[in-house]
């Protein structure tokens, strides 16, 4: 028996990928649901079994993301010439107006908390400096603070006059799935100790700073599950924790290691999307990513890199028919179209794997007498349109978000990495020094990227391109990596990649 | 003398043009790239001249290894163009072996010793097949790491063949090859190799004296003196092929030349640039033969005729040959030699000084001395009739040079006139800095801090160009124009170390050691360029490093001044900010072991929290200002 989605019309892409991934939570918005989760879970950090419930209560910090973010009166009321004593009435008159009523009316602590309002006020600009997109337009309850420590994490939310609830906007489940997925690596639970230790510290002067504006927690009316994550292991879920133990490893400060955690997270999430969708369809071929690597002169890999993404952009739709029509090819669709009612029977079937047709009794109920391989062609169709809307959008905005995909100098979107994601890269994959062929080769394993012309041979024996053209693109990725101070050249043959921290500390 | 004449003494061929044309297949021509050791001595019996010789210290010291019977084998590394062919050979004959079994084509060669042991030379590992490379690397592996002492192998190969050989073999084998990491260490400079593998890498000489050594081959060799009665140079006629040899030999200019050109060279090294010997010949050879309107760019002495009747002598000036001006874009960016010597930008680099001097420096008054003194005199190479041409027209501002790329000629000329000052310009001449021709306007400072750290006695670093590096360097911590000096901010955003602007000062380290704490400027223990080492805490661990290349060095000093050019920026600022993440990383494992003595000691933790906020005063300078935040009780 399948696993019951709540609160779906019918299960098709939860069952091939999880309930859910979504395009719209990139992978920054994935690593900080994570970090509730985890939060929510200190004391057995990354360790339930498959079987086990992952329950947790994430905080929401009405307090603190309301001063960051639904608060733009600091900057005009430090500049008034009066004296410490009136900005503070003043301003506390303008935030009071704004304020949601949720644990925010009282404000008055603030003036014991700091010693004048400039303070305040730096305190404040500070903190938005750093926060992710706090200049977008989104709304304020879906903006958030620098991960500093565990009194920076919070929910996103949708605050209106009914109060303050999670709409699934931007914390979709991925962050859930994405928690799920390491505790199911073979390492998990070491990488949530390490997790633990380096950014749920609530010492760091920056969590403390944070913790003043905010006073106590606040947290969520109730404990809920997580979502629903279809595989007890797979290859992937031991990759991204390894790579997260990699970065965690080196020698830098843990703020700049979030990055490249959430790169990490987007890369190995996006190969995952890829490769269950491949897996899904039967095809048991590598992922394979063909990257252009953009230099001055145009370069004939940009074609082929071109078609490369149309190809893997083609994956996941294609898994959604075959997992709705594969229901064909089994013994027990045949059993059923072999019975005394076959629509029924056929309905049924349907019904415990995807979850559809609803059962009779709901208000239209007219797919009784339809025929078991109409019901099948109408649930594909509800099921690619559905896919279409989000699920089939997860490659076009990873993609793109993690630097791996561009339209730069072009019309249509190939995969040309960009400077960050080498970094992270390098970062991840290069304990100290590494040949550079070596790290080719290692990013062709890992994540399916084809560079230069050893990792893609196969094309030139295709005759999809020339080799040349290959071995030129490898020579652009050499000369970028010396440009990110990456790559030290022994002599005209040899180079290495270096990680500028990868020096390891014994802490 | 009028052309005719020339044109008989030409037919019987100028006296020194067997060795022009042998000196001629040592220039960037594009089939002397491989096998070059081969081609040289085949031609060297064509030409029968004297071959040109090149001391090799790096042969002195194989061949007393071998001679002191110590058991073991020996690598030969280097990149192409080193001479591993030749070391190789030399070692064969100097052993004994017969030039003509060097010569047989067999791969593999042994060679029987006088105290009773066999050297196998391979001279090229990169054309083994993988069985007689494996049959090799086993010999490697047991002479050097088993107690193989009846047999030892030399072999040759580059940097990265040899480590891939290595690689692949273990791989096969399933296991990672014991010596694979050895080398790889020897190469980058870091590591120690076992007692019996002796890795001779040509890529580690010094290259200023590689460079010195072979320009005085080459301008110094006895076959010019056949020169002497040649034609071409007589009767008023200046031959450029001469005139450029004797303006390397610099008796004119004291060495001027020869020394800001090993100043360029020792720039590239510090910059990361190699240059193997081969390329020095042919950066050498080019310098005297180069031509634009020769075929290959390289000219024989029949050429020199045509361009003395023409008057296009002058384009065969020893300055833009430097700079590979005389071939094509494409050739001249094959050889690392001119790629690395393009990076100065010497010809688009200038001063408005040096620019006015010559643009206007002929009619102005106010220049004229200066104008006389340094382009004036030269009339071979600097103030010739058809340069001062080229500038009147310019300034009279005739309709064609107002047409679009109607000043091309002049511009042209002038990024030639730009070349010739930086290597012409006096040190004294104080209003016309010889490195602000260069895109490396700071590399005078950079190499005196290097040679001041060089000294035995090591010599303080100057205190200007101290202040300067500290400027920039708090300029880049901070993303902030400030002033400061004194002390360095190792500031953060609070969040990623990218962000443009860092306004929190995690940690503040005074920009002199003192008490073990603060920056100290020492020479790296391998190549001589000076490191920043910044210390938070005293001992060991407490400090963090920072390699100055000069490239580095130039980046923190433009920005101390206030600019920051985009051309070269991005690496160095990647570095910097790496750099700088790394101060971070340090204070906050600091701030941990703190903390943890703290807990010992109760009532710091839930008090106040103290944040140090950067500000600028009005004459720019910051101070840190304490913020207390209350934390709730």
């Amino acid at each position: 028996m399948r696993k019951q989605i709540e609160g779906v019309d019918f299960a098709v892409d939860e069952h091939i990928w999880g309930h859910r991934l979504y395009d719209e939570q990139l992978p920054h918005l994935a690593v900080l649901e994570f970090l509730g989760v985890l939060g929510s879970n200190v004391n057995n950090p990354l360790q339930a079994a498959p079987t086990e419930r992952v329950r947790y209560r994430p905080q929401r910090q009405i307090r603190l993301r309301g001063l960051l973010f639904n608060n733009p009166y600091v900057e005009s009321v430090r500049e008034r010439a009066i004296p410490d004593e009136d900005k503070w009435k003043a301003w506390k008159e303008l935030f009071a107006d704004d304020a949601t009523g949720l644990g925010d009316d009282d404000m008055n602590y603030l003036q014991q908390v700091f010693l004048s309002f400039d303070d305040f006020a730096k305190a404040i600009e500070l903190l938005r400096s750093s926060a992710f997109e706090a200049r977008s337009n989104k709304r304020w309850s879906s903006k958030f603070v620098f991960p500093f420590g565990p009194d920076a994490l919070y929910e996103d939310l949708r605050v209106d006059s009914g109060g303050a609830s999670n709409d699934r906007r931007f914390f979709a489940r991925t962050g859930e799935l994405m928690y799920l997925m390491l505790c199911r690596a073979a390492r998990g639970p070491e990488l949530g100790q390490k997790l633990i230790e380096r950014i749920f510290n609530s010492k760091v002067p920056m969590n403390r700073l944070v913790k003043a504006l905010q006073g106590e927690p606040q947290l969520a009316n109730d404990a809920r599950d997580v979502g629903y994550l279809p595989y007890t292991s797979h290859p992937r879920f031991d990759r991204l924790c390894e790579d997260w133990l990699a970065i965690l490893s080196r020698d830098m400060p843990i703020y700049d290691a979030l990055e490249h955690l959430i790169t990490s997270a987007g890369l190995n999430l996006l190969m995952y999307f890829l490769e269950c969708s491949k897996t899904q369809s039967g095809d048991a071929e590598p992922v394979e990513i063909v990257c252009e690597i953009v230099s001055r002169e145009r370069t004939k890999v940009r074609a082929l890199s071109g078609d490369s993404y149309q190809i893997n952009q083609a994956l996941s739709l294609r898994a959604v028919r075959t997992a709705v029509e594969q229901i064909k090819l089994t013994d027990v669709w045949s059993a059923a179209l072999g019975s005394e009612d076959p629509e029924g029977e056929c309905a049924k079937l349907l019904r415990a794997w995807f979850q559809w047709p609803p059962a009779s009794g709901d208000d239209e109920s007219d797919y009784e007498h339809i025929s078991g391989d109409e019901l099948v062609r109408m649930l594909a169709e509800k099921a690619q349109s559905r896919h279409e809307q989000h699920f089939g959008k997860i490659h076009a905005a990873w993609s793109r978000a993690i630097g791996l995909s561009s339209r730069r100098l072009a019309r249509r979107t190939r995969y040309a990495p960009n400077d960050r994601l080498l970094k992270t890269l390098v970062v991840t994959i290069v304990d100290e020094r590494m040949q550079f062929d070596e790290f080719l080769h290692e990013v062709r394993r890992r994540y399916g990227l084809v560079i230069g012309d050893a990792e893609g041979a196969h094309l030139v024996r295709e005759k999809q391109v020339d080799q040349e053209a290959l071995s030129e693109n490898r020579g652009n990725l050499e000369m970028r990596l010396v440009g990110l101070g990456l790559v030290r050249r022994l002599s005209d043959s040899c180079s290495f990649v270096e990680n500028p921290f990868g020096s390891k500390v014994d802490d | 003398m009028d052309a005719s004449q020339l044109s008989g003494q030409c037919a019987s061929s100028p006296p020194a043009s067997a060795w022009v044309r042998f000196l001629r297949s040592y220039g960037p021509t594009p089939n002397n790239s491989n096998l070059f050791d081969e081609y040289v001595t085949g031609a060297l019996g064509r030409a029968k001249v004297q071959p040109i010789t090149l001391t090799s210290p790096q042969l002195d010291k194989m061949k007393q290894r071998i001679a002191s019977g110590l058991p073991g084998s020996i690598l030969i590394a280097g990149t192409a163009g080193d001479g591993k062919t030749y070391h190789c050979r030399s070692l064969w004959t100097s052993l004994g072996g017969n030039p003509r079994d060097w010569d047989d084509p067999s791969l593999v060669k042994k060679l029987p010793l006088s105290d009773g042991r066999c050297a196998i030379f391979v001279k090229d590992l990169s054309e083994l097949s993988d069985e007689l490379s494996d049959d090799a690397l086993g010999l490697l592996e047991r002479s050097v790491l088993g107690s193989e002492d009846s047999e030892f192998l030399v072999v040759a190969a580059n940097h990265g063949q040899i480590l891939e050989r290595l690689r692949d073999l273990g791989f096969r084998q399933g296991r990672v090859h014991p010596l694979r990491k050895p080398v790889q260490d020897f190469f980058l400079l870091s590591g120690q190799v076992p007692d019996r593998l002796a890795i001779y890498d040509l890529s580690k000489t010094a290259h200023r004296q590689s460079l010195e050594e072979v320009l005085s081959a080459i301008a110094g060799h006895p076959e010019w003196d056949s020169c002497i009665k040649c034609s071409l140079q007589s009767a008023g006629r200046i031959c450029p092929i001469f005139e450029n040899r004797e303006r390397l030999l610099g008796a004119n200019d004291g060495g001027r030349f020869v020394r800001r050109l090993g100043d360029l060279v020792e720039v590239a090294r510090l910059n990361g640039w190699h240059l193997p010997v081969r390329d020095l010949l042919a950066l050498a050879a080019n310098m005297i033969l180069g031509h634009s309107d020769a075929r290959e760019g390289l000219m024989a002495c029949g050429d020199v005729a045509r361009h003395q009747d023409a008057g296009t002598a002058e384009h065969g000036n020893l300055y833009d040959n430097t700079f590979g001006v005389n071939l094509s874009r494409r050739r001249a960016l094959d050889r690392p030699v001119f790629k690395a010597l393009a990076s100065f930008g010497i010809g688009e680099e200038t001063s408005n000084g040096a620019d006015g001097l010559l643009v206007y420096g002929a009619d102005d008054q106010k220049l004229a001395n200066s104008f006389f003194r340094l382009v004036g005199s030269d009339p071979i190479y600097g103030a010739t009739p058809s340069y001062l041409a080229a500038q009147q027209h310019y300034l009279e501002g005739e309709e064609t040079a107002r047409l679009e790329n109607g000043a091309a000629e002049f511009l042209g000329r002038l990024a030639a006139q730009r070349r010739r000052l930086f290597f012409t310009l006096p040190e004294t001449e104080t209003d016309y800095p010889f490195w602000e021709m260069t895109a490396f306007r700071f590399a005078g400072d950079y190499l005196d801090m290097t040679v001041a750290l060089a000294l035995v006695e090591r010599k303080p670093v100057n205190e200007t160009v101290r202040a300067r590096i500290v400027r920039g360097l708090n300029r880049v911590m901070t993303g902030l124009l400030i002033e400061n000096t004194d002390r360095i901010f190792v500031a953060s955003s609070g969040g990623f170390t990218q962000s443009k602007i860092s306004v929190l000062c995690d940690t503040e380290a005074p920009s002199r050691r003192l008490g073990g704490i603060g920056m100290s400027i020492r020479p790296d223990a391998q190549t001589g360029s000076p490191t920043l080492d910044i210390a938070l805490a005293q001992g060991s661990t407490g400090s963090v490093t920072f390699n100055l290349s000069p490239v580095r060095f130039e980046f923190l000093c433009r920005v101390a001044e206030g600019s920051l050019p985009g051309s070269f920026s991005n690496e160095c600022l990647e570095d910097m900010l790496a750099f700088k993440a790394k101060l971070l990383r340090k204070a906050e494992l600091l701030r941990a072991l703190r903390q943890n003595e703290d807990e010992v000691e109760p009532g710091e933790e839930d008090g106040a929290l103290t944040l140090s906020f950067i500000e600028i005063e009005q004459n720019g300078h910051a101070f840190s200002r304490p913020v207390t935040v209350r934390i709730g009780s």
